[in-house]
């Protein structure tokens, strides 16, 4: 009896069907090793060994904390096309302050903090205050940002020298081959905080209210307004924590560091069961979002997949894990045509007006 | 006048799930005619329009144009018969100029080239002809509304339309507008063109009217030409219900004053003042379009008053935005509840109790106390659903009202301001609704009710405000409330 109950509170869980896709993906790539690379030899499978997962994670850390803002600003109703060029411009600022006005690490990174979240906060003070659009406001930001790297590097890379490397490059061995890198502990540890946000404190309630009706969350007394401005705020914070691990770990401000940062970001909140248009989404579909785009990436790298082939297989199985969740959220909407009928006659009483 | 009927309706019967709105409908329309409908609000008149223009289709009875039995199937075959119909709101697209506005999906062509400047001195003829000043390219957004109607109307005459139908044309027009618009629908009507206005605004019906015809929850009630209608016999029209089938609420003892509003303006209301005690409840009247819903707006802070003072119990307080109406102890159920109440994919424990966050301090929502919350209410107003954790798109519309009612409830409000409580629920759902608020009055509270449904506001009312052009023109006493008494004051012929 109780094990139904629990069986049944898996199923219906709103996280089921990505995670499906993600099970689904891993025991594809397994077995495709398997078979096609490995010549029938399971100990020499790559993509399952210790070191393997352990760099996964770390590859997909940087995408993941930015995704974790990402979902705040998008259950709100909004979006954020400029982050992958903001992580440009200041990880290359941040270069830039390191190497040739040498004011070292911390000071760097506070830096850092107060460009991000002063940025941010201007952009969400005008897609707060007017009416415009998050996306085309976003749209412009990226374009500023763009501009303001190359100001900065001139389109050539800055070394920080070796310094700046504790956020990147610390790591726990927990086994001989298995190590946890200090982005993989910062990006659990963040899910765990912006999970434990929105399921148990006002502030996740009314992300939700926010994006799932605007003037019905008025009228319950949140200030609208400044409510996006502070998750464009919030949202600075994470830019400017990825941005130093990205830093960190590359040990050069790169131009390039933060380049489509966007897209892959967006594209693992939306696996991940987020809808553009608002009020729907959480942080654990998030995560598995962000792990099942470093998963296909790492796989289709050790399969030995051209890489221009990956671009396409990687977008071909994006639209899959959508459709998927789409399709399970269809389902669960069956009573659908019963509300439609409900609403049909409001609508036609309302029309005696 | 020639006395040629152009349209006739005979034994139209109309219906929507669950009510029957026409019954035996009869009208008819002379050639170069100007034929007012009036009727209180709900009364059927949009249904009616709506029948012409070919947006809804009668269940039985037959149109006849020009004595030939016609099938008005949708607004396109409506067109083609000359059937113009000008909504209450405006149908043009505001980003094109008023020659495209007119010929839209009609162009004048050579081939396939557009001829523009035909088509711009067909405009210029029309227009002078309407006595406008209005510029062929101007863009259509960019004008007055009493500019945009006359576009609406040139529309009209590009396209060759026999009969126009106005709907509540003059709504948000000055007096300079109306009277420009009174003179041009009588020019077109003693060339012919027949027209059918619908108003509530008796003083304009007196200006142009030569028949009108009153309805009444989708009967045709009388018709009467220029010569006998006055002020009384209209109002009796309109008014009479049977009374016998209004709800019967317990009488509740009346308290001290809690809420009070003292000559309050802004957001295109002028100076509204009013007191509601403990126990009581104040109706607001008026036609849709007086200045209720704004009214209720600057009371709850969602818009900003002008002027004027608000005070609750004893205390002047400041209400800024609905944050601060809430910390007031007031609350607002708006009258869209889809758009402006219920987060509708959204479960019923994360809507009911996102308004009592604003009231508590406390950074915390525990899921597990928002369910017992939710689960209370849910139990106390009776709400039907499965479960706490249904999304609130999946009820029925008297339910989901109740969910919106359970988000006010649980804020543990004094002031109740209610913007059509009951529209779009069926009877049951109604009545259950005034038990509750009947049980808020009894536990003190003060409610105000903004409502177009008359049997409603006569039934639960102690006092009735009647609102008209944005201010109150009448208080009415309890033992003075009557259908006939609001209807004068909230459409009579003058101030």
């Amino acid at each position: 009896m109780r094990f139904s109950n629990t069986w049944r509170k898996i199923t219906k869980n709103e996280n089921m069907s990505v995670f499906l896709v993600l099970v689904v993906i891993i025991v594809a790539i397994i077995l495709a090793e398997f078979f096609a690379v490995r010549n029938l030899d399971i100990t020499k499978v790559a993509f399952i060994k210790p070191m393997n997962v352990s760099n996964v994670l770390l590859q997909v850390s940087v995408t993941g904390i930015l995704a974790l803002s990402m979902t705040f600003i998008m259950i709100s109703g909004g979006i954020d096309l400029s982050i992958g060029q903001m992580m440009c411009f200041v990880g290359t600022g941040m270069a830039f302050m390191i190497k040739t006005v040498r004011i070292g690490g911390f000071p760097t990174a506070l830096l850092a903090l107060v460009v991000t979240v002063g940025f941010q906060l201007i952009m969400g003070l005008i897609i707060s205050r007017t009416k415009l659009e998050s996306f085309i406001v976003s749209l412009g930001f990226l374009s500023i940002y763009r501009g303001f790297t190359y100001l900065i590097t001139n389109g050539r890379e800055i070394t920080t020298e070796g310094k700046f490397t504790f956020l990147g490059r610390t790591y726990f061995d927990l086994t001989e081959n298995f190590r946890l890198a200090m982005p993989v502990v910062i990006f659990v540890a963040l899910t765990v905080l912006v999970w434990f946000l929105l399921r148990y404190t006002k502030f996740g309630r009314r992300v939700y209210a926010v994006g799932g009706n605007e003037n019905a969350a008025y009228l319950a007394g949140i200030n609208v307004k400044n409510f996006r401005l502070l998750l464009y705020g919030i949202n600075g914070v994470f830019i400017a924590i990825a941005t130093m691990i990205q830093l960190s770990r590359l040990g050069t401000g790169n131009p390039l560091m933060g380049e489509g940062k966007e897209i892959e970001v967006i594209a693992a909140v939306v696996v991940g069961g987020t809808i553009l248009a608002g009020g729907k989404g959480n942080v654990w579909g998030t995560f598995i979002g962000v792990l099942l785009l470093g998963i296909i990436s790492n796989g289709l790298n050790i399969l030995g997949v051209n890489p221009h082939w990956q671009y396409v297989m990687r977008g071909v199985l994006i639209v899959f894990a959508v459709s998927l969740t789409y399709v399970s959220s269809m389902r669960a909407s069956s009573i659908d045509k019963q509300s439609k009928e409900v609403k049909q006659i409001a609508t036609s009483e309302a029309l005696e007006e | 006048m020639p006395e040629k009927l152009i349209l006739e309706m005979k034994n139209i019967h109309k219906a929507f799930p669950g009510v029957e709105v026409f019954k035996n409908f009869k009208f008819d329309l002379k050639e170069g005619e100007i034929h007012c409908i009036v009727g209180e609000n709900g009364a059927g008149k949009s249904t009616l329009i709506k029948m012409f223009s070919g947006a809804h289709t009668p269940d039985k009875g037959e149109i006849y144009l020009d004595g030939e039995l016609v099938k008005i199937a949708n607004p396109r075959t409506a067109m083609a018969m000359g059937i113009q119909t000008i909504y209450q709101e405006h149908t043009l697209f505001p980003y094109l100029s008023v020659v495209e506005n007119l010929f839209a999906g009609n162009e004048m062509v050579n081939g396939i080239i557009l001829n523009r400047n035909e088509m711009i001195q067909k405009t210029n003829e029309v227009l002078e002809y309407l006595h406008s000043q209005i510029d062929p390219l101007d863009i259509v957004g960019q004008l007055g509304s009493g500019e945009q109607k006359t576009v609406e109307i040139a529309r009209g005459l590009v396209q060759d339309s026999r009969v126009i139908i106005l709907d509540e044309p003059t709504s948000s027009f000055s007096q300079t507008e109306i009277d420009h618009l009174l003179t041009v629908i009588k020019k077109l009507a003693a060339n012919g063109i027949s027209i059918i206005y619908i108003s509530h605004h008796l003083e304009e019906v007196f200006k142009i009217a030569e028949r009108v015809t009153v309805i009444r929850d989708g009967i045709s009630i009388s018709t009467y030409g220029s010569q006998e209608i006055t002020e009384q016999k209209l109002i009796n029209d309109m008014v009479g219900r049977d009374v016998s089938l209004f709800y019967k609420r317990p009488a509740v003892p009346i308290g001290k004053v809690l809420f009070e509003v003292k000559d309050l303006s802004g957001n295109g209301v002028e100076h509204a003042s009013f007191s509601v005690h403990a126990g009581e409840l104040v109706g607001i009247a008026g036609m849709v379009g007086s200045g209720r819903t704004e009214l209720a707006e600057i009371l709850f802070g969602a818009k900003p008053a002008e002027s004027g003072e608000i005070h609750i119990g004893q205390k002047k307080v400041d209400i800024r935005s609905p944050f601060s109406a809430i910390s007031n102890r007031m609350c607002y159920i708006t009258e869209d509840r889809q758009d402006t109440g219920l987060f509708l994919q959204h479960t019923l424990d994360k809507n009911i109790p996102i308004a009592t966050y604003s009231k508590t301090s406390t950074p915390m929502a525990l899921p597990s106390e928002d369910i017992k919350l939710s689960e209370k209410y849910i139990k106390t107003l009776k709400i039907k659903t499965p479960s706490v954790l249904q999304q609130a798109m999946f009820l029925s519309g008297g339910n989901q009202q109740k969910v919106v009612l359970a988000k006010w409830f649980a804020t543990n409000a004094d002031i109740f301001i209610f913007d059509e409580p009951t529209r779009g629920i069926d009877v049951g759902s109604k009545e259950e609704i005034y038990k509750i608020i009947v049980e808020l009055l009894q536990n003190q509270k003060a409610v105000v009710m903004i409502s177009s449904d008359m049997p409603e506001l006569i039934a639960m009312s102690d006092k009735v405000m009647v609102m008209r052009g944005g201010r109150m023109v009448a208080e009415i006493k309890k033992d003075e409330i009557s259908e006939e008494n609001i209807l004068k004051h909230s459409i009579g012929g003058s101030i």
